[in-house]
């Protein structure tokens, strides 16, 4: 989580923007603001991250700007590598191709993902099981798959990061409903129906980490392959959680509590999403000249930062 | 408008020395009804002009092949122009979901359509496959989960080398391709400045090709950066001067993402009838995409060009 101070490949300025306020946590803070630390946290320096859209992305430029200088961002639309000096508002937006290494088709940097180059990826979705089985398919309610009661988007590519990114990071809304047995339509499998059930079909990666919600962290036992409470969000119980899970959910022995966001991440973090876009309900109001104005600004101040 | 034929058998227009027609030529020409049909972009450069031009011009029963469409899945889904659509996802990303494709699976409005699923690989792949001129392509994504389990075009093999569960999909062989370039010579060599999505694929599995490019630029200029060319002439059967075609998506090197147009129109097509009055607006309500550009204000498209110069420049 820390900087290494003697990496050797930044020998350049970033210490001194990072040493100051190191460790000292933020005063007030949102939880969108925590939930973007929290998922920067899951990622090493020198990784290569596929990253999705909103707070985990965030979270991914929030690690590259501290602790892991020399990850590298990929995104599903070819771009590898970028530093941007902007929000990425998508996994095609300008930005994800901004001062990058590689700008490439599809299918080549999913390739590369199968082939064993990704280290994590992120996922989201509208199910969860105690898995880490996705669904951003369709919820049946009474329905089925041909005729459900909610059409969700579909898998994109989050099929193809949960079966073989290294690992993956999954973002969830902590809700009963979403946080299930079982869910209708796995898009993306975690470890299916338990152990053994992932090299039964070869998959190259290996499968979930960590389910961040906007209560808890959760991570998965190495022999049930079972997601259990690792850290509750400051403010929040483990009994808190077990209400919003309909499995009967496991507590760490030693559970921890979320840490805020340090000064230096939030302040990232405001800076990256200076109109709360991610980070609050800035994108609803979000006017032109406003938007003009965020990315003349952000240009100049994120630059700075990544000097 | 054709009915059911592939168009243009006995012409060999990839062979032609000079592509360039209107949209809506390339359009009434190769998009015909009943016709199976793919478009390029990822969550950005995505063909929105081409898509207003086949509203406007009606083709129906379209087949849609597609990675991961936004307005071209929304806008036809919504139209009732399609029968069948093959992708891996459909909405708007940060803006949204798709209004359209949630009427038509949940309550079949304005019309049932059949849904075949896969994932953003694995349709890169079939797009690959189609691209090689081999039947199919053989991944380690799908097996297993509920994408393969709804879909009987995903075939679960074993490995006929290392034993291990594999999955096969078959190649995507649209009857017409459209793919929204950077830049492209009358010939129809295209070249992508930033990312490339799937289209150097879709645009060779196709029987007919159109690109549409910002810049029509000349052979010599080409010529001194050919490593850029994405897609070669004899793939091509027509091109398409069409700048701002991606709007409201970004184009890279060219023009960043208006996304508070984008949920300006998100509020408004959230229902049917607002969906159909923002189609009476903005593909019925302009004869063609200068005067959509029109609408939308060059002052505005000109602010989003000029923007994206201070991020991206080319060395093109």
């Amino acid at each position: 989580m820390s900087a290494d101070p003697k990496n050797e490949e930044n020998p350049t300025g970033r210490e001194e923007f990072m040493s100051t306020d190191e460790k000292k946590y933020a005063e007030d803070y949102t939880l969108q603001e925590l939930l973007v630390a929290a998922a920067g946290r899951e990622i090493r320096d020198r990784e290569v991250v596929f990253v999705g859209v909103g707070i985990p992305c965030l979270g991914a430029l929030v690690a590259k700007l501290t602790h892991a200088p020399n990850v590298i961002l990929a995104v599903e639309s070819g771009c590898i590598g970028p530093t941007p000096y902007r929000l990425m508002l998508g996994i095609g937006d300008n930005a994800c191709g901004e001062n990058a290494i590689c700008v490439t088709s599809l299918w080549r940097a999913f390739s590369d993902q199968q082939r064993g180059y990704f280290d994590m990826g992120m996922l989201g979705g509208a199910q969860v099981d105690k898995y880490g089985n996705l669904n951003s398919t369709a919820i049946f309610g009474v329905g089925s798959y041909h005729k459900p009661k909610t059409r969700l988007p579909g898998s994109g590519g989050a099929n193809d990061i949960a079966i073989s990114a290294k690992r993956t990071l999954i973002m969830m809304n902590q809700q009963k409903r979403r946080f299930l047995e079982k869910v209708d339509f796995i898009t993306s499998p975690g470890y299916l129906d338990g152990p053994g059930c992932r090299e039964k079909y070869g998959y190259p990666g290996g499968g979930p980490a960590v389910i961040i919600s906007n209560m808890a962290i959760f991570r998965f036992d190495e022999k049930t392959k079972e997601a259990y409470l690792d850290s509750v969000h400051p403010g929040v119980s483990a009994e808190d959680v077990r209400k919003e899970v309909t499995w009967d959910l496991k507590v760490s022995p030693s559970l921890k509590t979320t840490p805020p966001p340090t000064k230096e991440e939030a302040d990232i973090i405001r800076t990256l999403d200076s109109l709360k876009i991610y980070t609050g309900g800035g994108l609803k109001s979000l006017t032109f000249e406003n938007y003009i104005k965020m990315l003349n600004s952000s240009h100049a101040r994120i630059k700075l930062m990544f000097k | 408008m054709k009915e059911g034929v592939s168009p243009m058998k006995a012409e060999d227009t990839k062979k032609s020395l000079d592509k360039r027609m209107t949209l809506k030529e390339a359009i009434s020409k190769y998009v015909f009804d009943g016709c199976s049909i793919a478009f390029s972009g990822m969550g950005g450069e995505q063909v929105v002009a081409p898509t207003y031009e086949i509203v406007r011009q009606g083709q129906n029963n379209l087949t849609l092949m597609g990675d991961s469409p936004c307005e071209v899945g929304d806008y036809l889904v919504g139209m009732g122009q399609i029968k069948r659509i093959e992708v891996a996802w459909l909405a708007f990303a940060v803006a949204g979901v798709s209004p359209s494709y949630r009427r038509a699976v949940e309550e079949g409005v304005p019309n049932k359509i059949e849904v075949r699923e896969f994932s953003n690989y694995t349709m890169g792949l079939r797009f690959l496959a189609g691209a090689m001129g081999l039947p199919f392509m053989v991944t380690k994504s799908l097996a297993g989960t509920s994408v393969e389990k709804y879909n009987d075009m995903i075939k679960v093999i074993d490995d006929p080398y290392e034993g291990n569960k594999v999955a096969l999909v078959p190649a995507a062989k649209p009857d017409v391709a459209i793919i929204h370039a950077n830049r492209a010579d009358i010939l129809g060599n295209t070249q992508y400045i930033g990312f490339s999505s799937n289209a150097e694929n879709i645009a060779r599995a196709a029987t007919r090709t159109i690109v549409t490019c910002e810049k029509i630029v000349s052979t010599d200029e080409i010529k001194k950066a050919p490593t850029f060319t994405t897609v070669p002439q004899y793939v091509v059967d027509a091109v398409v001067e069409l700048p701002f075609c991606s709007h409201p998506w970004n184009m890279p090197y060219a023009y960043a993402y208006d996304i508070p147009f984008h949920m300006k129109m998100m509020a408004e097509i959230d229902t049917a009838d607002g969906f159909k009055r923002w189609m009476d607006e903005w593909a019925f309500g302009c004869k063609d995409h200068d005067e959509y550009c029109e609408k939308v204000g060059w002052t505005r498209l000109k602010k989003l060009a000029q923007i994206e110069r201070k991020f991206c420049k080319s060395i093109l």
